[in-house]
């Protein structure tokens, strides 16, 4: 390919970096770094580290989405694990992909109805003798709609790298005399843990943002910094501390995606 | 058997059906005593992997029992089982270095890890790994990696080494190499290795015994010159090493006819006048000159091997002739072939292994007399 | 061993179940005369008779279509190239910046993404419409284009190009016969990706968009924080079939031509 084809190639490409990449973040930046009146000042960083409500919501949304993620592996690894021996794989993910096309807000809305105090749960809990239990609008099934949403997404990624692994070196372990749970330990777990990590990666993230939830059946309420830089964009149009919000989020994001990234090195022995 | 060789292994009509209704194995009975090296021998789909998954425990035989030392352990977890396995793609541990490989038995066992130390470099140092501890897996070559593999397995002291077809993997020359060490490692360590493969060369040149299986079943068992010399059947003949194999007709005890022509030979205790068939080693051939030869071939094909010719030849009933021969000779022109009566093997047509030990036996016996 | 099998075959049900039961609880409901998600009064086809004649609601159905179609278009041309431009930069340096700088939309939470395409926008004086939703679904999937393009580019047999070469190909006829064919399963991909990007989209759109247009996700939204409307359960059974149809399209297409598909398929998964 010739020079002059290579940038002809690259322009469309570079032009989108710089105005939907490079751009917003250094007007976020800007945003945050200025007052209403478009002076510059720190007032908003200021106000954000000093104010309780602020640090509280933003532990609260780390909290949130450990939560969402950590259920979400708990349910999905078995899971992912168990499809790597069935039979007919293909139809089973295929089940298990088709939710993820049916619109998330369509979801969200039918948990509306089944969360709620006469709803399908409170039917089945009423079964027991329990109930019914005010569910809809509560932390809880913030979490366990999140979770419900995320669940195939993190089945795929693990199934793929548990997928991957050859079964002679599971039989290897067990042959070197490992019980089961030593050899899910030892070998199972760190080999699928490139399919956990994407897993983690493609929902911790995400999970900050679902204000839509919190608005739908969290209860409406601001509890995560997702639902703030909504408020503040679109409800309060206070764009100056909604940016600012978001440039602490971003900070946090890359700071996770170092620590996590970042490989451990291993020890070396002498003999 | 020697007093001094305690029978570890016993299979007892051992029979494995998998679910699609194959017979892997049919009614397998043997015998591995400790210490030696025994060889697994015959063509994919013979069994013999089988029943080193069965040995290890990764599979369940469908009937029969498995005994180790004595005790049976038919139902026995793998990871309880004093055995280790050289896997044929050796299944290292991908995300361990050398070290944390070799050292992966030990560690479930809980052994401390100064403990752990010197065992690890012991292993290391006996497969010749020394220096390699602190390398990851994938910076090795198939033959180190191989190495990894069974150090891996030896480390945890095992009194059984399993190896599956683990050299299969290796080119031409490392192959070569590795039979000579696995050999002196077994030696070296005094421990019975169970050795599957389907490359008879290297069953020959590696083990004490041989068991050639076929189809499921176990064709016959013997020392590498007992089932080279005298192969049972028709399969073991042409599967161990090149032969000629004709029709023949035993005339009396040591004498037998085909090719149109009667022979002395050294193969008693059949019935006068059975159908046989005959073996003859292309290297037991002589060339000759037409007339001094007990036969007399044209030859068709010569092929210069390097350390010998291969020639074929045919006779007057179109029988075709494999010889191996030091010297050439010129194509299409008579020649003859010389061999001792000792260079015919006899082998009756499905006839067992305990017959034909039986039988070998009785004749060999009255004529040493 | 049997037992283990038969806990692995209850578990995955279990998650099955799980996976579908909210979608099904839309569909039952939406055939109920009653007005909320409780107790299914009698069948009734009067939701989707109210879904057929709202205008609105079709509208903004075509809408999210059109621009769904248009902007993964646009994204995969964007991105293919991108991909193409960023393959054969030499420098290692220059490569990684490039890619890093692709991944910063993919990892963003679509908060940040929202509101700063909203900040963008209002700085560049673009008005919050058609335009600027579909500027912003375009800009959001131009970076799994690229991830899904680069390793096949990556992949390929360069000898082909100078086979190519060789038989006396010019530049155009080097790019449209031998490079563009040996990418085409990446492009394709790519193509469906932001395809599904855009129409699972909410938040970013929620930000971006203005009075005037609207997408589904967004109605559904805010006709979901006025309450249970059974109309959009009527609209869920709707959109279910719809997916149900396309995939078992995929599913039959992909099972015909075997391996091939099924290495998108899980590119896709990825």
């Amino acid at each position: 390919m010739s020079n002059r084809n290579k940038i002809l190639f690259m322009i469309p490409y570079l032009l989108w970096i710089i105005l939907f990449v490079i751009l917003p973040i250094l007007l976020i930046l800007w945003y945050s770094l200025t007052n209403q009146s478009q002076q510059f000042t720190l007032a908003n960083f200021e106000l954000f580290f000093h104010n309780g409500t602020f640090l509280k919501m933003m532990l609260n949304s780390f909290w949130y989405a450990f939560l969402i993620t950590f259920v979400t592996l708990l349910v999905s690894y078995p899971a992912a694990y168990f499809l790597t021996k069935m039979k007919n794989q293909q139809i089973w993910l295929l089940l298990i992909i088709l939710p993820t096309w049916i619109n998330l807000l369509l979801k969200a809305y039918a948990f509306i109805g089944i969360l709620s105090n006469s709803g399908l749960a409170n039917q089945f809990l009423q079964l027991f003798g329990i109930g019914p239990v005010n569910i809809l609008f509560t932390d809880f099934s913030f979490i366990f709609v999140a979770t419900y949403i995320e669940i195939p997404f993190m089945i795929l990624p693990i199934y793929n790298a548990i997928k991957e692994i050859n079964p002679v070196i599971i039989q290897a372990s067990e042959d070197l005399g490992a019980s089961k749970w030593q050899t899910f330990k030892y070998v199972l777990w760190p080999l699928s843990w490139s399919g956990v990590e994407s897993g983690i990666q493609a929902i911790f993230i995400p999970s900050l943002s679902l204000f839509m939830l919190t608005r739908l059946i969290g209860g409406n309420r601001v509890i995560t910094l997702g639902t703030a830089i909504e408020e503040y964009f679109l409800t309060t149009m206070n764009w100056n501390m909604g940016a600012t919000i978001g440039v602490v989020l971003i900070i946090l994001m890359v700071a996770v995606m170092l620590l996590t990234g970042s490989k451990i090195k291993r020890k070396k022995v002498d003999l | 058997m020697g007093v001094n060789n305690m029978k570890i292994i016993e299979l007892k009509h051992v029979k494995k059906v998998y679910d699609d209704g194959f017979v892997a194995l049919n009614d397998i009975n043997l015998e591995i005593e400790s210490g030696k090296f025994y060889s697994l021998l015959g063509p994919s789909g013979s069994g013999k992997s089988t029943i080193l998954r069965i040995i290890a425990g990764f599979s369940r035989p469908t009937e029969g029992e498995v005994y180790f030392d004595g005790k049976d352990i038919t139902d026995l977890d793998p990871a309880k089982r004093q055995i280790n396995t050289v896997f044929q793609n050796y299944a290292l541990f991908p995300h361990l270095n050398v070290f944390e490989n070799v050292a992966f038995g030990l560690k479930i066992k809980k052994m401390p890890l100064n403990e752990i130390k010197p065992l690890v470099k012991e292993a290391l140092h006996t497969v010749r790994l020394d220096g390699y501890a602190n390398r990851e897996i994938s910076e090795l070559s198939g033959g180190q990696q191989q190495r990894v593999a069974i150090a891996r397995a030896i480390v945890n002291k095992p009194k059984v080494l399993l190896l599956d077809e683990s050299l299969s993997a290796l080119d031409k020359r490392l192959r070569k190499e590795m039979q000579f060490e696995l050999r002196a490692i077994q030696e070296k360590l005094g421990i019975t290795f169970i050795f599957v493969t389907h490359d008879q060369e290297e069953a020959l040149s590696m083990s004490d015994e041989i068991f050639v299986l076929n189809d499921g079943k176990i064709e016959q068992n013997g020392t590498p010159v007992d089932i080279y010399d005298e192969p049972i059947n028709n399969f073991v003949a042409r599967f161990i090493g090149d032969s000629n194999i004709l029709p023949g007709r035993m005339i009396k005890d040591f004498e037998v006819e085909f090719a149109n022509k009667r022979f002395q030979c050294a193969d008693a205790g059949m019935k006068p006048n059975e159908r046989v068939e005959i073996v003859i080693r292309p290297e037991d051939l002589d060339i000759t000159e037409p007339e001094k030869g007990k036969l007399v071939v044209i030859a068709k094909t010569q092929l210069f091997l390097g350390d010998h010719f291969e020639i074929k030849a045919l006779d007057s009933d179109e029988n075709e002739w494999l010889i191996h021969s030091t010297n050439g000779c010129e194509l299409n022109e008579p020649i003859g072939l010389f061999f001792d009566p000792e260079d015919i093997h006899v082998m009756r047509k499905h006839e067992s292994q305990e017959d034909f030990d039986a039988r070998l036996e009785s004749y060999e016996g009255e004529r040493d007399e | 061993m049997k037992n283990r099998k038969i806990f692995a075959r209850l578990y995955l049900y279990f998650i099955l179940i799980i996976l579908y039961v909210p979608i099904f609880y839309l569909i039952y409901f939406s055939f109920s005369s009653g007005k909320n998600m409780n107790k299914f009064q009698h069948f009734t086809l009067a939701h989707y008779q109210t879904l057929l004649q709202d205008n609105r609601l079709i509208a903004i159905f075509l809408n999210t279509v059109i621009l769904a179609l248009l902007s993964s278009l646009i994204a995969t041309i964007i991105g293919t190239m991108g991909a193409i431009a960023i393959s054969r930069v030499r420098s290692k340096k220059h490569k990684q910046t490039l890619l890093a700088l692709n991944n910063v939309l993919m990892v963003s939470p679509d908060v940040i993404i929202g509101a700063s395409f909203l900040v963008f926008f209002t700085a560049l004086g673009i008005g919050l419409n058609f335009g600027s939703v579909l500027l912003s679904h375009i800009a959001f999937s131009v970076p799994i284009v690229v991830l899904m393009v680069l390793p096949r580019l990556n992949e390929m047999d360069y000898s082909l190009i100078d086979a190519a070469r060789d038989l006396g190909a010019n530049n155009y006829q080097v790019f449209s016969n031998v490079m563009i064919p040996a990418i085409l399963p990446g492009i394709a991909s790519g193509l469906f990706m932001a395809l599904t990007y855009s129409l699972d989209d909410f938040a970013v759109t929620f930000f971006v968009t203005g009075n005037g247009f609207s997408t589904l996700s967004v109605e559904i939204y805010s006709r979901a924080r006025q309450g249970i409307d059974l109309e959009i359960n009527a609209l869920s059974t709707v959109i279910f079939v719809f997916v149900l149809v396309l995939v078992l399209i995929y599913y039959f297409i992909s099972t015909k031509r075997g391996k091939k598909a099924r290495g998108i398929m899980r590119e896709l998964i990825k």
